[in-house]
Parts: structure tokens; sequence; C-alpha cells
């Protein structure tokens, strides 16, 4: 449900339209897939089925209509809520990469070493990307960067556990 | 324009580089990266001509520098190499602006000329309000900076760096390794980039990964 | 404790020997150049308490010495002390160490010396000879257990400090002290109050005293300035870098010169002294000594080498890596001789012959300024001279440092 706290909090500053809000999202969440029309109508009207958002005003001038939307007072509270609550910390190891290696065993060395040139070169992609992007870029590389290092580095400890695993 | 050719240095009974081949073209970025005790120091070493290797040879244009005499592999390392250490390796007694100004004092050029670029570089890198500050009183940062403008001051073809922000936070890092690249890119000087860290490695265009004094095979493209 | 100190002998290099040996045979000299000048004190023969007087004095600069071996000794154990203290030593322990370690060797350099004094002098006094033995060694604890200080001070010593220990006002307040009891001993002469007829005497022996402590710490500020200087000055990166290198550490410049000035100041003055009575027996005597200090003193230049080379390794094996070739780097070492060595030297050979012809005024003659001006720029130019050829000697040990990096 991150996505509808994420609109919610575009709302707080006031009311807007469903195009309006995909633009905003985009732009402040530079590193993530950007959101289609699609979910962001339908994001918005789960909204106001749970009473989180209204519909402030409807306009219909010759063109499509165009719907504003307003956050409600529980809408607030549960944003607030959101804001403070603490992400659970890794509950699961949830990740293809891993899943990979525990099917293949041994055998993902080949794998993991094609894997760790793929995240190298996304590195330096986004690397590259920092030389000129806006601080909202650059806060997404970072997060991004550190991510696939903290990938790497496994994947360099599995590789070498792998080998003492031969060795011995 | 740089390159090496079969590389091979042992300590002893430690084989620290084995046969290791790589050619660095004009401008280009390398990483060296590799666990510790791979031989990437010593591969460094090989390739500035600090370190003579026991086998193989290193070719800068064509032309043999590993086995020079003394003097002229001096003369070579002056005129086409820089070096950044990981802790920078400034003369402390110094000011900022005088330690990047010495290579050119080495290279007999006037006392004026020689500050005024110095203290150019130090602008483009960014630590221009400690220029007449000794390197005691600088943050790690800002000392690697000075360790940069310092490699680069003579407008090297080679800048090799050993660890350069091995001694840095995240931040501090990357401000190093920004000014690194983008003032070897502006002076078309290629860089090579010893480091255990993925994120400085994703600096270069491209990596050598060593184990064991050896290239690791599939990785060097 | 002395198994600790037992533990670290076993482990120390060639070079930790030398510098004990060097200790122990600094006490020695020391030990015997005291008996010899107490035995030559003889209060109705003014030239032979003359000459003990200088040879007391020439006792000075060989302490100096010591104390500057004792330091050498903890630079080159700093990361074993820092590791002791880590290890849980206390700040009190590494200072009983070095008491105990500076201690021993001066109690047998002290005795070695005594010795070779009985031997030689049998029929002197030989009551003073326990007693020398005793303050030579006490001075070897004291030099010992103040040695280790930085260490003492942090753990973590082996980081590299910024020097930048610049001169004290304390020096400054020295030298004007010593002048002022000179120039008092003079003027009142025969008419001082305390003391009986020796009184003055004593009082221009203690100004002396302090005038030469004076001098050699009052030449931090000289090198100082001087070092300043050159530095604004410098066209070529050698002269930069050791213009800059003495003015960041002036004191241990001074420290190392005290002797070399110490030589230059009694040349200068014997030689002012010798223009008014003419050359005899007891002024050959002095030059033997002068001999004999001026060889002490570039032992104590090469321990200071030593110790300024282990500091500066990192960044010039650093530099070298980066196509600085050796000789420059070893024309760094000379220029730093010459810079720090030349005012101390022309101060010292002024203020010998000041001090001569100050005391002597209402009876000293134009033309004897000669004499003693020839022979004070020749003291003057034979310490600047000893500093240079000990920095060029030195070139082998910049070698040995530069290999941090080219590991070849
Ligand atoms: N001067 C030397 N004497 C003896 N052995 C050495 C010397 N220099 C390097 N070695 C050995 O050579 C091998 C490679 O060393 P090198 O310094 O090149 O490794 P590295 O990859 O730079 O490691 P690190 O990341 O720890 O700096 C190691 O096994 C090391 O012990
Ligand atoms: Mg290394």
């Amino acid at each position: 449900m991150t996505t509808g706290h994420v609109l919610l909090g575009f709302l707080v500053e006031r009311a807007k339209h469903g195009y309006e809000l995909k633009k905003e999202h985009d732009h402040r969440l530079a590193g993530a897939k950007p959101l289609a029309y699609g979910q962001v109508y339908a994001t918005l009207q789960r909204l106001q089925r749970d009473g989180l958002a209204e519909v402030a005003e409807t306009r219909q001038e010759g063109g499509p209509e165009r719907v504003l939307y307003a956050i409600t007072e529980n809408g607030r509270a549960e944003l607030e809520r959101w804001l403070n609550a603490v992400e659970p910390s890794a509950p699961y190891v949830a990740s293809p990469l891993f899943a990979r290696v525990a099917v293949a065993g041994k055998d993902a060395d080949g794998y993991l070493v094609r894997q760790r040139e793929a995240h190298l070169a996304r590195m330096r992609e986004l690397t590259a990307e920092k030389a000129s992007g806006s601080p909202a870029q650059v806060l997404a590389a970072d997060y991004a960067l550190h991510h696939l290092d903290a990938d790497l580095r496994w994947i360099e400890t599995a590789l070498a556990r792998m080998k003492e695993h031969d060795d011995a | 324009m740089l390159e090496g050719r079969g590389l091979g240095k042992s300590f002893g009974q430690a084989r620290a580089l084995d046969d290791v081949s790589l050619t660095i073209s004009e401008g280009e970025v390398v990483a060296i990266t590799g666990p510790s005790g791979a031989g990437k120091s010593t591969l460094l070493h090989c390739l500035a001509g600090v370190v003579r290797p026991e086998s193989g040879e290193v070719l800068l244009d064509g032309r043999r520098i590993d086995a020079l005499p003394e003097p002229e592999s001096t003369k070579v390392r002056r005129e086409s190499f820089g070096v950044v250490f990981q802790f920078g390796e400034l003369v402390p007694e110094l000011t900022a602006v005088e330690n990047v100004a010495l290579p050119l004092l080495f290279s007999r050029r006037g006392r004026q000329e020689a500050m005024a670029a110095a203290a150019e570089w130090l602008a483009r890198l960014e630590v221009t309000g400690c220029a007449d500050q000794r390197i005691g009183e600088l943050s790690g940062g800002q000392r690697q900076r000075v360790a940069v403008a310092r490699a680069l001051v003579t407008g090297p073809r080679v800048v090799f760096a050993d660890e350069p922000t091995g001694a840095l936070d995240t931040i501090g890092g990357e401000q190093v390794m920004s000014a690194l690249i983008s003032a070897a890119r502006a002076g078309r000087a290629a860089v090579v980039l010893v480091t255990h860290d993925n994120r400085v490695a994703a600096y270069a265009d491209r990596e050598v990964a060593l184990r064991d004094g050896s290239v690791l095979a599939g990785v060097q493209r | 404790m002395i198994t600790v100190l037992r533990m670290l002998n076993r482990g120390r290099s060639r070079a930790e020997r030398v510098r004990a040996w060097l200790v122990a045979a600094g006490a020695a000299v020391a030990a015997f150049l005291v008996c010899t000048a107490v035995s030559l004190a003889d209060f109705d023969d003014e030239g032979g308490s003359l000459t003990g007087l200088g040879l007391a004095l020439l006792a000075v600069p060989v302490a100096g010495l010591l104390h500057q071996a004792n330091r050498l000794a903890s630079a080159t154990r700093e990361r074993r002390l820092a590791a002791l203290r880590l290890a849980g030593a206390s700040p009190g322990d590494v200072r009983r160490l070095g008491a105990l370690e500076g201690g021993l060797l001066a109690l047998g350099g002290s005795f070695g010396g005594g010795v070779i004094y009985v031997v030689s002098h049998l029929s002197g006094p030989l009551l003073p000879v326990p007693v020398v033995v005793v303050v030579v060694t006490l001075g070897g604890v004291v030099s010992g257990a103040r040695a280790g200080r930085h260490v003492v001070a942090s753990p973590l010593g082996v980081v590299r400090r910024v020097r930048m220990r610049g001169p004290r006002m304390r020096d400054l307040l020295l030298f004007g002290m010593g002048v002022g009891c000179f120039v008092l001993g003079a003027v009142v002469k025969g008419k001082f109050p305390y003391v009986g007829a020796y009184g003055s005497v004593v009082l221009m022996a203690a100004g002396l005293v302090l005038l030469l402590f004076g001098v050699t710490l009052a030449a931090t500020w000289a090198i100082r300035a001087h070092a300043r200087r050159v530095g604004r000055r410098a066209r070529s990166a050698e002269a930069l870098l050791a213009a800059r290198l003495v003015e960041a550490d002036p004191r241990a410049w001074a420290r190392a010169l005290a002797v070399v000035s110490l030589t230059v100041f009694f040349g200068a003055m014997a030689g002012a002294q010798q223009a008014v009575v003419g050359y005899s027996q007891a002024h050959a005597l002095v030059d033997v000594a002068l001999l004999v200090a001026l060889v002490t003193s570039a032992v104590a230049l090469v321990v200071h080498q030593a110790e300024e080379l282990i500091d500066l390794r990192r960044s010039f094996s650093a530099l070298a890596a980066s196509g600085v070739p050796e000789g420059a780097l070893g024309g760094v070492l000379v220029r730093q001789a010459v810079i720090a060595a030349s005012p101390v030297c022309v101060v010292a050979a002024v203020s010998g012959v000041a001090v001569v012809v100050v005391t002597t005024i209402d009876i000293y003659q134009v033309q004897w300024l000669g004499w003693a001006a020839g022979r004070a720029v020749v003291m003057a130019g034979m310490g600047v001279l000893a500093a240079v050829l000990v920095a060029v000697a030195a070139r082998p040990l910049l070698r040995g440092a530069l290999s941090t990096y080219v590991r070849a």
C-alpha cells in the first residue's frame, strides 16, 4: 500500500489531479519505476473507498473530465502513522539472486560471476548519472548503489566460500 | 598507451604477481580490484616503475620502461606519471599550495609560475580556503584532494591511485573520487585505480579483478 | 619491570644496540671530563682553573648528546612503547622503564669513565670520582624518564604528529640572565660582597653556564627567523622544502646544534684570548678539548639526522615514488644543515668573541681583534661544514628510508 501513502503525502499540500500526482511521483521518487495512469486512478479509487481521500471538485470544460482529489482527516491520520512506522528489518531473505544460488548450489559460480558483471555495469551507469543529476536523482542513485554494493559483497563472499568448500 | 605484458613478481615464497597482462589506453580509467593480498598494490607499483617486475615488461607508448636505469626511470615517473596514496603522504611541514607546487619546482619551473599553477589546481578541486594551511590542519578529505592536485599538476599521462579513499567516509570519498576523475578526464590523463570498494571501482570505465596474483578469468573486458 | 626491559632488549635491532653504546660512551666521556676538570680546578693557578672550567663546560654538551641519544631511543621504540601502553602499561610504567634503561646505561658508562680517570690520574684526588658517577647516573635516569614523554601522553603516539614546536620565551630569559650575571661579575670584579675573593668568579661562571644554555636555546629563534626568510625567497623545491622543514621544528635543530654552537663559542672565545696573552700550553689543551667537542657535535648531528629521517620517511618516499630523484632529496638534507647551522654558528662565534672583549674591555686593543675575528670566522665555518658533512654522509640512510614504497 506504499503507493497509496505516497499519493496521500502529495495531497497534503493541496488538492490535485491524477495527472499532476503521476508527474510529481515520477519526479520525486527519481529512481523508482514510473507510475502508469491506470495505477494512479486505481489507487485513488481505493483511497476514496477507504475514506482516506475524497473528490473535491469535478470539472468538465470541453475536454476530458477533470477530477480534483483531496485528503480527508482519516487520510491525514493514516499518513502520520505510516511516516512514523518502522519498517520490519529484513524478516525474510527474498531475492531472486539468492534463490538461484540456493537452487544451483556449488554450480552457481558461473552465474554469480556474470551477475557481478551486470551489477558493476549498472553501478558504473549510476555513478556516471550522479555527476549531472538533480538532488533527488543523486539520493536515488546512492540508494541503488549501496544496495548493489551489498549484493556484490555478498556475491564475493559466496564465491570465496564456494572456493573454500572446493579446496577442503 | 601503457601496457604490462606477462608481469611476475615474488616476495620470497609468496607469488605476488603471476603473468599479469593489461593495456591501458589514452584517458581510460581502469580499476584494479581484488581482496587483500591479491597483488593489487604490487601490480600498480610495477606499472608505475616504483618496483621492478621479475618477469615481463612494461611499455609506455611502445617504449620499454621497466628496465631503464634509475635516473631515467625517475624522469619518466616525474614527467608522465602522478601518484596518489591512501594517506596522501604529503609533506606535513609545507602548506597545501606548496605541496602542490613541489613537483613543478622539482622540474625546475620558476617559483611564481609553480605557485600560481598550484593555486589554480587547488581552486579546481575546491580546496581554496585552506591553501595556506599546513597539511596537519586539513581534514582527510581535503588532504586527499590536495594529493590529487599534486598528482595532476604536472599534466601526467597516467595517474596511479592506491586506495585513494581508503581513509575516508562515503561522502568524503565521493568528493575525492569525482574530483580525481573529472580532473583526469579534463587533462586527458588515464587513471589506474586500486581499490577494494565496488562503489569506488564504479568510477572506472572497466575493471581488472585480481585473485592470488592473477587476473580473474572472464572479468577483464 | 626488569623482565619487561629484558624482553624489550632481546628483540632490539642493530640500530638500538648502537644507540645503547652511544649512551654508555657519552656517559663515560662526560664522567672523565668532569673528573679531570675537578682535579684541575686549583684556585691558586688561574690558567689551570680556567682550563678546568672549560672542560667542565664541555661536559654540558656531552650531557646534551646523552639526552639526545635517549630521545632517539624513544623515537625508534615508539611503536613498541605505544603497544605497551595499549597492552595496559601505565604512563608511570613507561617512564620507569625509560628511567631504568637510561640509568643503567649511564651507570655503566660513567663507571667506565671513572675507571679510566683513576688509571690515568693515580696521583690526583680520587674523592670526586664516586660523586661524579652518581651525578651522571642520575642524569641518565632523568633523561630516560623524560625521553618517552609523548608516548606516555598518548598510546596512539605512533600516529604522526604535526611537528610545530616553536621557540619559547623561557629560552630568551635564560640568555638574558646569563648576560646579566656575566656583565655584573665583570663590572664589580674583586669588590663582590659575597663568597670572598672568588665571588665574582663564581658569579661569572654561573653567568657563563646560563649564557651557554641561553645561546643554544635562543638559537631556536635565530634558526626559525632565518628559515622563514629562506623559505619566502626559495626558488627551488629543495630550498623550499629544506627551509620549511627547519622552520617547522627549529627546537630539534637547536638541540642538535647545541654541541656545535658550544664548540664554535669556545673556539671563538679561545681565539680572542690567545690574541691577548699569546698561545700557551693551556690553550693547546683547550684546542684539544675543542677537537673532542667537534667530534661529539658530529655524533649529535648524526643522531638528529637519523631521528629526522624516521619522521620524513613516508612523505619523502612518496615524493621519490612520484619521480623526485634521490639526489634532490639528498640536497634537501644538505640545505637544511646550512639553513640551520649558519645562524647558530654566527651567533655563537660573535658571542664567544664578545664575552672575552667585554670582560677585558679596559685592556683590549683593537689590533687583537684581527686574530680574534679570524679565529671566529674559521670556527663558524668549521661548524657549518661539520653539519653539511653529516648531511652528506646521511645519504645512504636516506636510501634506506626511501624504501617504504620502493619495496624491491
Ligand atoms: N615488501 C614485501 N615483502 C614481502 N611480501 C610482500 C611485500 N609486498 C607485498 N608482499 C606480498 O605480496 C602479496 C601481494 O601484496 P599486495 O600489497 O600487492 O596486495 P594488495 O592486493 O595490495 O593487498 P591490500 O588490499 O591489503 O593492500 C601479499 O601476499 C603480500 O604479503
Ligand atoms: Mg595494497
